[in-house]
């Protein structure tokens, strides 16, 4: 336990010295303050401006997932980056032979921040939401973002083998995030092409305001976190 | 404190480490001597539960190395063949996080960098050391636990005669506390001047497992060459054990004549070569 917890601020004090890592464990609550207070200003001057009742707003549900998908997905970029770091020094290779062990360093480098994601999402996105969604909403789209964000880890990890190849592939592993714009934007039965990401079920649960729809998520998200674990604990 | 039985291994289907049997007791350093690729590094690997995936039996300080538990790792220290530090992090920074990974109470730091001559480096950062610093931080990391057990994997590979000696130094250091120490090399006189005992590993297996002293022994005496002028250079040897029977070294010595006269004890490397048919190298 302590391992874990001192290895997991020798990470926090390591992005002090990394101002790209630190800006991105800052982003959630910048990108709050522009999505709360912003878009909805620029909401009234397009409408004013094109003299229609809506331009942004229909959209609104759609930004709220993305921001409930912020948190985790930064929070878990800034670990592979350290992790990635931590391969290419050798570092990690150490720790797993001190009393941290293999198991404590998944905790304290994905573990960990994905609770703090996870608890960061529950407290913004209801001050930064511009929809009226009820808690049961909140909660889901916090957890449902929270596991996406371990995908996306896991992605990156197994798509890259140092620090160059990590940034490389993030941008690829992001988007899995925008299966949530499907149902938004592609009326016809063509959406479906993309159902196997989780995130369009997300998206089409707000999009048709039935929780009904978020069913298959959480499942699909169990599938993919597993095959993307078995290949990364193969390469470690 | 290392029991192993029946040890096979192999990273793919075809065997490699295969069948491996030997122990080492408290307090001995322990050499594994062969040429690259022998499987040196992997069985290391293994003895510190970093390869689960073996048969056979490897027990270290009584625990199967397969069935580790976080507790296993108080008493082990590592130097990798490799760097294995935080390069934007100081040496002390470094140590100082790697220490607060034990239970266990840490060496104190300054006097462990004291003793590996890095006193006035402490401050810089890791990526600024030169290699053979380099390699003086990484061995002391591993002592900061004060562990029974240190694993080494070729200490002294690529430093230069200085940074070698200071290192060959700290490894006696720690032997004379009492500690078990295990490293691979492919430097046979390393091997004799550290090892109570090597093991010679060539493909996979064990062909032989002894002292140093004893391999050598059993190559054979040594033999003295010596050389005389008579119109042209001529030269003889004659086993050392024998000496006193050698009429003609006994004149040339009465007459004074030998041009020179030198002994060749048979060398690790010898032996290697003998047992395995190869070179370290
Ligand atoms: N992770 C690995 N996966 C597959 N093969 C490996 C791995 N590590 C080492 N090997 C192979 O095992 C052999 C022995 O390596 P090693 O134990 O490092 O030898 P040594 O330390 O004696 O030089 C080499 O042929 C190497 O290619
Ligand atoms: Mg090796």
């Amino acid at each position: 336990m302590k391992a874990i917890r001192l290895s997991f601020w020798g990470m926090v004090t390591y992005l002090r010295r990394d101002m790209m890592l630190f800006a991105a464990c800052l982003a959630p609550i910048l990108v709050g303050f522009l999505f709360r207070f912003v878009i909805p200003l620029f909401e009234d001057a397009l409408t004013d401006w094109f003299h229609v009742p809506t331009v942004i707003s229909p959209y609104y549900g759609l930004i709220d997932i993305l921001f409930a998908m912020l948190s985790p997905a930064m929070f878990g970029f800034v670990s592979v980056m350290v992790t990635l770091e931590e391969n290419d020094e050798k570092t990690a290779k150490y720790l797993f032979i001190t009393p941290l062990t293999k198991h404590g360093y998944l905790i304290a480098r994905f573990g960990i921040p994905s609770v703090f994601a996870l608890l960061v999402t529950v407290v913004l996105l209801p001050v930064f939401k511009l929809s009226p969604f009820p808690f049961s909403y909140i909660v889901l789209l916090a957890a449902g973002g929270t596991l996406q964000g371990i995908v996306i880890v896991l992605l990156i990890l197994t798509l890259s083998s140092n620090k160059l190849e990590g940034m490389a592939v993030t941008k690829l592993s992001t988007l899995i995030m925008f299966g949530a714009a499907i149902p938004f934007f592609v009326k016809d039965n063509v959406q479906y092409v993309l159902s196997p990401l989780p995130s369009f079920w997300i998206g089409k649960a707000v999009f048709e305001n039935s929780l009904f729809y978020m069913l298959p998520t959480f499942p699909l998200l169990f599938v993919w976190i597993w095959a993307l674990l078995k290949q990364f604990l193969r390469k470690i | 404190m290392i029991q192993v039985k029946n040890l096979s291994f192999s990273y793919t289907k075809q065997p490699f480490i295969s069948d491996m049997s030997f122990s080492v007791s408290s307090g001995e350093i322990f050499g594994f001597l062969g040429p690259s690729g022998a499987g040196k590094s992997t069985l290391q690997k293994v003895l510190i539960g970093m390869l689960t995936t073996y048969q056979g039996s490897a027990i270290v300080n009584g625990v199967e190395c397969r069935e580790r538990t976080k507790n296993f790792y108080e008493n082990i220290g590592v130097d990798f063949e490799f760097s294995t530090m935080y390069e934007k992090l100081t040496a002390k920074e470094n140590l100082r996080f790697f220490s607060s990974l034990y239970e266990k109470k840490s060496r104190p730091i300054e006097q462990l960098l004291e003793k590996a001559g890095l006193e006035h480096d402490a401050d810089k950062r890791v990526s600024d050391y030169s290699k053979g610093m380099k390699a003086r931080l990484n061995f002391i990391k591993a002592l900061l636990h004060d562990p029974l057990l240190l694993c080494l994997d070729e200490p002294t590979s690529g430093l230069d005669p200085t940074n070698s000696r200071v290192m060959k130094d700290m490894i006696l250091e720690e032997k004379a506390k009492g500690k078990t120490i295990l490293l691979t090399t492919h430097n046979m006189q390393d091997a004799a001047e550290l090892c109570d005992r090597v093991a010679f590993i060539v493909g996979g297996k064990i062909c032989a497992l002894d002292s140093p002293h004893k391999l050598i022994m059993s190559k054979g005496a040594t033999t003295v060459t010596y050389t005389w002028m008579e119109n042209e250079e001529h030269s003889a040897s004659c086993p050392l054990d024998c000496l006193s029977a050698d009429e003609q070294l006994k004149r040339l010595i009465a007459e004074n004549r030998l041009q020179s006269i030198h002994s060749s004890e048979p060398t690790l490397n010898d032996i290697f070569m003998d047992l395995t048919g190869r070179t370290l190298l």
